[in-house]
This record gives structure tokens, sequence and C-alpha cells, in this order.
């Protein structure tokens, strides 16, 4: 049997990786960047939503699953070139550096997933303007090593805002849905702060609080034990304050009906998930469907989630849309399955 | 905000605009200055959650249950009155505004049907009146002539560790800025004479034993006003307001 192709080493991909290995198939990894992991190892994530469990204990796994795999060939800091159908599955081209490799695939599964909006485009924030705007992803490494200070001038912030919805549900940037994490992410650091921090304010604002399902435990707990505060209003933008000490946030108070302007020390924005520069690239390559928000779409997404529709190209992880991390493990399983039944036939 | 007729515009909702000292907001080709939240005090939540009547605040997410059944906001109509805004204006720690209801906020009727209804389990009522003491005990709302009474009633207990109504009377009076007339005086002093009740000055009864119990109480009682007293964590103005 040829191999079959897993494109992309964030959790779904190393998942499906290691699913085939652990059925006997050949399975070629590939990954654009130089480390395997994806999003979660890149912005060194710390405690994963809702559950707090540290990211190295579910990443890990996975990682050395992969690692210790001898049936599964790794090709890192490599991009797939061109794709052609042949016989009964792919003849690719692999592009690592300046060499271009062709080979005959079996199977391919997309695990391309998706990139953080790139706050910059909403400058009325000033993110990548004022240092002590941060990114969401950002804090995760500072939580990581519990080193939560300003970048302007390194001293531990004395009142912190979140601000939700950064490049989601805004039809200015392009991106009208909604990105399933930013909330329960957003809050689980306001979570970590407090229990580390204790001494620093912590306030979210928001439009809507999309903990679904069973992740609405630690909105309640982040409010009643970590005292968390929770401001209903989309901040219209972010300025200096106190001479350019501070940060000030203005929005209006949709509960007070009234304007409202904060100083913050450091403000973190919760950026959004839209599909991965691989995710477009290999839409694009295998001519393959992709809805109005640019993410690959199942052709039945209730029935057959991971599958394409286009013979022998299988569907997994953020690739298909937000997703968090059990979910993109799940699909990653799943799709293996099915790329699995497709190759040995 | 352009303005048309000052009439037309709520007060409390924006800054006066002072042009060369003269007040010109609300005239025709002025500006009003909406007024903008921004001093956001953390520590009045922690007052309120310091004591087991207000610990369940910070559950609430302002879903407006507890107001719509309000017997006092709905079936009486004192829309001023509205529990779930007073939470919010004391979570997020905005004063000012909270200022507004100190003495509206104490027309709560502890029906408790907010108690009921909370999807959050917030002790509504408690949590209300939590706050309610918050703005007593930070003189936002003026003192009640009860408030006063009750002053002079602990005061004069404590002297002799039994009441001297007659002393009480002459304390009110003199706290209330009131005066009775003499005839009514001595209507009453003779009516309380003749009952047998007139224990004042050397009449005055005395419990024995006193003075160690007074020592006692009066140290509890500064114990618990220190307890009670709010930003006991620092200054109030200044710091990460
Ligand atoms: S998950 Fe939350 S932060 Fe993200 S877009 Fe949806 S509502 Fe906004
Ligand atoms: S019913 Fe409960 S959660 Fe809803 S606004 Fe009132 S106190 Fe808050
Ligand atoms: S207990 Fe007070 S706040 Fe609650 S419904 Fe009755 S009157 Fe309103």
């Amino acid at each position: 049997m040829n191999p079959i192709l897993v494109l992309g080493g964030g959790p779904a991909g190393l998942s499906a990786a290691g699913e085939l290995a652990a059925i006997g198939a050949p399975t070629l990894l590939v990954e654009r960047e130089s480390y395997l992991g994806g999003n979660p190892v890149r912005w060194q994530y710390s405690l994963l939503a809702p559950d707090l469990h540290p990211a190295e204990d579910v990443m890990g796994p996975l990682l050395r699953r992969v690692e210790g795999s001898a049936s599964i060939e790794r090709r890192l800091g490599t991009t797939l070139v061109s794709a052609e159908r042949s016989a009964k599955g792919y003849r690719v081209g692999l592009k690592n550096a300046d060499t271009v490799e062709t080979r005959e695939v079996s199977a391919v599964i997309l695990a391309t997933g998706f990139d953080h909006f790139d706050s910059r485009r909403k400058f009325e924030y000033g993110y990548g303007r004022y240092p002590d705007v941060l990114d969401f992803k950002e804090v995760e490494k500072m939580l990581h090593e519990d080193r939560i200070v300003r970048p302007s001038d390194g001293q531990p912030p004395k009142r912190i805002a979140w601000i939700l919805c950064v490049g989601s549900r805004d039809v200015q940037v392009g991106n009208p849905w909604c990105c399933r994490m930013g909330c329960v992410v957003s809050i689980k650091q306001a979570v970590e702060v407090r229990q580390k921090h204790p001494e620093i304010d912590a306030y979210v604002y928001y439009m809507d609080i999309r903990t679904y399902g069973l992740w609405e435990d630690l909105y309640w707990k982040s409010m009643q034990d970590h005292g968390v505060k929770f401001i209903r209003g989309r901040i219209g933008q972010v300025t200096l304050a106190e001479g350019g000490s501070r940060l000030l946030a203005t929005g209006e108070d949709t509960i007070l009906s009234r304007p409202t302007e904060v100083p913050f020390d450091m403000i973190i924005l919760a950026s959004g998930m839209e599909p991965s520069a691989g995710t477009r690239d290999v839409a694009s390559l295998f001519g393959l469907p992709v809805g109005p928000e640019g993410f690959l779409t199942p052709r039945e997404s209730d029935l057959n989630p991971v599958d394409s529709g286009i013979p022998g190209l299988f569907l997994a992880g953020a690739a298909t849309g937000p997703k968090a991390i059990p979910d993109a493990v799940t699909e990653g399983m799943g799709a293996a399955l099915r790329a699995y039944q497709y190759a040995r036939d | 905000m352009p303005i048309v007729e000052k009439s037309l515009v709520e007060v409390e909702r924006t800054e006066t605009l002072e042009v060369d000292g003269i007040d010109v907001s609300g005239d025709w080709n002025t500006f009003l200055k909406s007024r903008v939240s921004s001093d956001l005090d953390a520590r009045i939540l922690d007052w309120v959650k310091g004591e087991p009547q207000g610990e369940t605040i910070s559950r609430c997410w302002q879903c407006g249950t507890c107001t719509a059944g309000c017997c006092m906001h709905t079936d009486y109509g004192l829309t001023d009155f509205n529990p779930r805004y007073f939470i919010y204006l004391a979570q997020i720690g905005y004063e000012e505004e909270l200022r507004k209801y100190a003495t509206t906020i104490w027309r709560c009727v502890s029906c408790n049907k907010c108690v009921e209804r909370c999807p959050k389990g917030v002790k509504v009522e408690e949590v209300v009146h939590r706050i309610g003491s918050y703005l007593t005990a930070t003189g936002a709302a003026p003192e009640s002539p009860a408030d006063r009474f009750d002053r002079a009633y602990t005061k004069n207990l404590l002297r002799r560790g039994v009441l001297d109504e007659a002393e009480l009377f002459r304390e009110y009076e003199r706290l209330e800025g009131r005066k009775t007339p003499t005839r009514e005086l001595l209507r009453m002093a003779w009516t309380l004479l003749k009952s047998g009740r007139l224990h004042t000055g050397p009449l005055a009864h005395r419990t024995r034993g006193w003075s160690r119990m007074r020592s006692v109480l009066e140290a509890q009682l500064a114990e618990d006003d220190r307890a009670h007293a709010p930003r006991s964590r620092g200054p109030p103005a200044g710091g990460p307001r």
C-alpha cells in the first residue's frame, strides 16, 4: 500500500497519523513548519480550557506517539506544491527548501488547521502599536512561564481587560463567524491570572458569552470563585491614557446605556480563528469546495464530517472551521479510519 | 452630542459645559459631553462579598429575572428600584452611579421572589441589603431619623445597662432639633411619675456590675464597626481606580 498522506502536524494531523500507525498503515506526515504540534506548540499554550489541563499533557502524548512510530515518515519544513489524481490515489509534489520530490500516496488527510486572526487588522485596538495590547495567544506563553508583566515596562499589571470577538463576528474584517474558542480561552486566562495573582483585577468585555455545553461551568466559576468581572459592550477603540503609561478602553457599557472609558494596564485581544494559509493552499490545489468563510466544507457535514466528497480526500480539525483540541483529535481518528478503508479497498 | 434643548436631556448623563464661566450646556449650537463611566473601584465588590450576606453577588449575569418579578419594581412600579442594576453597579465598581440609589435601595420589602427565581442562585434580597449597607457605611445615604434614634438608644442603654426613657427623649429632641412645648413635657412627666416609671437623674436604675459588662460590649461594638467599615484595605482615592 502506498502511504497515506497526512497534511498538517497539529492536533488533528497528529491524531490521524497516530491512529494510522496503530492500525499498521504506512503514513507520510507533512508539516510546513520545522516542528510538529501546530498552534498549541507554536504559541506555547498554557492550560487548556475548560478543564485546565496543562497543554503538555495533551500535546505530549500526541507528539510522542508519532515521533516514536517507525511506520510514520515525517517531513518537516515541507509544503505541498502539486497534486494530481493517479490510478487510485494521488501523485503529490512535496517541496522542502529547493527540492521537489514526487510521491504516490493512496489517500490524503487534510489537517491544515487555522491561523489566529492578525489583530493588527483591527487597528482601532492598537495591537502592534501599543506594547501592552496583547493578543491572547501571546499571553499563553506568559501564563506558561508565569511572567505576567507589561511588555512596555516589565511591571506587573494591576488591571487587565480581555476584549472578546476580535476579528470574529465582524463584517468589517470579513469574518462574520464565531471563533468558538475566544470566550472560553479568555475566561480561562482570566482564571489563571486570578489564581496566580489575586491582586490583579480582571475584566472581560463581551457581547455574548459563548461557553457552550459543559464549558459553562468554567464561566460560572470564573465569576463566583475567581471574581472575574464581565462588562457587556464591544470596545470601540483603545487609546493611551495617563501620559501614555496606561491604556484607555472606550466603549459603551450596554447595561448602563452609557459610554465607558476605563484605564487598564494591559489589554488582551481574543483574536479569532481563520482558515490557515495551508488550508487555503490545499483548497486550490485539490479544487476543494470552500464555504463562504474560506474553510473547507465536507460534502455531508452531519453524516460524514470527515469526507471531502472527493474520492481519497479526507478532512480533519480546524481546516473545516473553528474547533477545540478534543474535537480536532476526534476528527483525526475518524479521518484515519475513513482514509484507511479507502486505501485498503 | 449636539443639543437641541436642555430640558430634553437627562442631566445626570451629561457633563456641564462651561465657557468663560457660563454654563452653556444645552444651548443652541453647543455640545454636551456624555458622562463617562471610568472610575471602576474593585473594592466595592470585595466589600460586598466580605460577609456571607453578599457572597453570591458574583454569580449574577444580569439576566433581569429578579427585577422582572420584583414587587417594588414591577408590582409597585418603583422602576428606580432595580435589583439587577444595583448588583451590576456593585460588581463593576461604579460607585458614583450606585450612590444615587442610596435611599431607594432600602425600599426592598424582602418578599424573596427574586431569590426564588434567580437562575444563578444569587441571594438577591440579601445582596441588595448588603449593597445598601455599603452605601450607608460610606455615608452615601443620609442618616435617617431612625438611624439617629438607634444611635441615641444604644448610647443610652450602654450608660447604665437599663434604659432611661426621659434622657433618651431629651437626647433625641436635641439630635432632631425639635422642641416639645413645656406644657406637653410636664404632662408626660406627670404621667410617668404617677405610674412610677420616671427613673431618671437621681432616681435612675442601674445594673449591678455594669461597668465590666459595658467594657466588653463597647469593645465588641468597636470591633463590629471596624469590620464593617468599607475600604479597610486602603485609601479611598488614588490607587488603581
Ligand atoms: S467564541 Fe466568544 S470570543 Fe469567539 S467569536 Fe464567539 S462570542 Fe466572540
Ligand atoms: S435573576 Fe439572578 S442572575 Fe439574573 S439579574 Fe437577577 S440576580 Fe442576576
Ligand atoms: S425581595 Fe426585595 S428585591 Fe427581591 S423581589 Fe422582593 S422587593 Fe424585589
